[in-house]
């Protein structure tokens, strides 16, 4: 069976810095495979690796059998990947809805047009609508993305993530600096709304991580220490010894 | 909807009292306004650059005065040449010179994309001052404007009151397709970039093409205003192109405020108004209009459309009511 998602032997180092030293692993399509690890594992390194914000200083990423390592991240999005970031990173000054807009215009090809109104879109401004109740931001569509609640800016990073129908998605800590409550209240919207879909997320919030995640790959200082089913990563010895033994 | 049809009923008016101008003003105020009309295209097409897109040049003149020279030049050494194909090759030449400069500068961003800009403008200007047997250099270029020819008939430009009717029309358009544009898929996108560069990439937008080719168009409508700042002077001379003309489109896009479409058109009535009648007070307007400039950026940087704005909010409450917080954002959502 062909990988949908192989990442092979990827490097990276910052001017003399290694990040990553041969990351290793492979994601089949509609998993949840999470990626945990703790600070400084280069997590993040990662995914904007995979994303494309950075190329790898050597290795490769295969999505369903094509090398896109090195791709400018509009062209890995239009391959139907998409991420989300740590810290929100929306159109602070427009609206909720104009913040999903972009995402979903650029998916139905209206990005440079010189006459379309994207908002005079029938199917365009439905689909807008769709997701926002998807992500629970019914009530707060047309007020600016600056004027949000942090659980709300959360809920529009990912939001603005799935705004372009991606098949593959990243999510970056998603629930980073949430509440206990609206921690599960998250894991449940993000359980909704990447089903069918493949998702990768990293996290260091177990109770996500175990809640979520079909599979788990644990980075540990540049490369990937064991990737496993959930059950197998929490009674392995490396792991307990590496990350969970420390909470 | 309603924004809408109050929007176009304010074309169709002032389109309306644009026809009747002719009727009302002596020549002096007529030759005046035709020259608003022109350098209100050439203010709005920078601010397409400066307020949408967030991008500063210093270079807008050299699309202006490659217009302007190159519908001399035309003119001069292709005899019996149509009006239509001037205007053709006026913007054709600043759509070329738009790519190739857009694609050497726009890798870089901010201060150093706005001082590159500068030198190229320095740089055209240098080539016109010196290219003596093409430009005229220092003396410049006289022309007589062609006829208006409209296949079944051709009518002659050159009363002023006519070609005040070809500007009105020409520019008009062009003004009102900026507006449109500011709604469209593309207008959108440059306030976006604008917005959040890094996150539009990750949405699957190729922001560098973007914004070569917003650079492109924003250059070939000063172009087009340059094509027919030559046909309203019937001639050219280097200040066509000289960085003293894109001060000059700094300043009248400040004082009239970026934030707002028709702020940049407010801005040049008051600056040409205030020019001329400066310049018959005193030889020393520059000083004055420089004063201005400052105390506008110093004291309001919102501009004069941004006072304006103000008030109206301050006497009818009138808040936005899509949720986008900057003015322009507004308009370009509305």
């Amino acid at each position: 069976m062909r990988n949908y998602l192989h990442i092979h032997n990827i490097h990276k180092d910052f001017s003399g810095l290694q990040v990553l030293t041969g990351v290793e692993f492979k994601v089949q399509e509609k998993e949840r495979h999470a990626v945990i690890g703790p600070n400084g594992a280069g997590k993040t390194t990662l995914f904007n690796i995979i994303s494309g914000k950075f190329k790898p200083s050597s290795g490769a990423i295969l999505f369903k059998g094509k090398d896109i390592s090195g791709k400018p991240p509009h062209i890995l999005n239009r391959y139907g990947l998409s991420r989300s970031f740590q810290i929100t990173n929306a159109f602070q000054e427009l609206s909720v809805f104009n913040n999903i807009l972009a995402g979903v215009r650029s998916r139905y090809g209206l990005r440079y047009n010189f006459f379309k109104k994207p908002n005079q879109n029938r199917e365009i401004c439905e689909k807008v609508d769709a997701i926002i109740k998807e992500v629970g931001l019914t009530d707060v569509k047309d007020q600016p993305a600056s004027s949000l609640s942090y659980g709300q800016q959360r809920a529009l990073e990912i939001g603005i993530t799935l705004s372009t129908e991606p098949e593959l998605i990243l999510l970056d800590e998603p629930t980073a600096g949430m509440t206990r409550e609206e921690t599960n209240q998250a894991i449940k919207m993000i359980d909704q709304v990447t089903a069918g879909r493949t998702l990768i997320i990293i996290e260091h919030d177990m109770e996500v991580v175990f809640s979520l995640a079909s599979m788990i790959s644990v980075l540990h200082y540049g490369t990937i220490l064991v990737s496993d089913t959930p059950e197998k990563i929490r009674n392995d010895q490396r792991v307990k010894d590496a990350y969970l033994g420390e909470g | 909807m309603k924004q809408k049809s109050i929007s176009l009923i304010t074309i169709v008016v002032l389109f309306l009292v644009g026809l009747f101008m002719p009727f009302i003003l002596k020549q002096y105020h007529l030759n005046m306004l035709t020259e608003i009309i022109i350098f209100s295209l050439y203010a709005v097409s920078y601010n397409l650059l400066l307020g949408y897109a967030g991008l500063l040049s210093f270079g807008h003149a050299a699309f202006f005065g490659l217009g302007a020279f190159v519908t001399a030049i035309a003119i001069i050494h292709i005899p019996g040449i149509s009006l239509w194909n001037v205007i053709l090759i006026g913007v054709a030449a600043t759509v070329v010179a738009g790519l190739i400069l857009g694609g050497l500068l726009l890798r870089h961003k901010g201060s150093y994309f706005a001082l590159l800009t500068l030198a190229f403008n320095a740089l055209f200007y240098a080539v016109a001052t010196k290219w003596h047997s093409v430009t005229g250099g220092d003396d410049g270029l006289s022309i007589t404007r062609p006829n208006l020819a409209l296949g079944f008939t051709s009518i002659p430009l050159s009363s002023l009151t006519t070609f005040y009717y070809l500007t009105l029309v020409i520019m008009g358009a062009a003004i009102v397709y900026c507006w449109y544009f500011t709604n469209t898929a593309m207008g959108k996108t440059v306030v976006l970039m604008r917005e959040n560069e890094d996150r539009m990439k990750f949405l699957g937008y190729n922001t560098n093409i973007s914004r070569l080719i917003l650079f492109t168009f924003t250059g070939a409508l000063a172009g087009l205003a340059g094509v027919f700042y030559t046909f309203h002077f019937q001639f050219v001379s280097i200040s066509a192109i000289s960085p003293d003309m894109t001060t000059a489109i700094l300043l009248m896009v400040f004082v009239g405020g970026t934030k707002i479409f028709w702020g940049p058109i407010l801005g040049v009535f008051v600056y040409v108004i205030f020019q001329n009648y400066l310049s018959n007070v005193t030889d020393r307007w520059p000083l004055f209009m420089g004063l201005i400039f400052v105390l506008m950026v110093l004291y309001v940087p919102g501009g004069l459309s941004g006072v304006i704005m103000n008030i109206k909010q301050r006497f009818f409450g009138k808040k936005n009511n899509n949720g986008d917080k900057t003015a322009q954002a507004e308009e370009v959502i509305s």
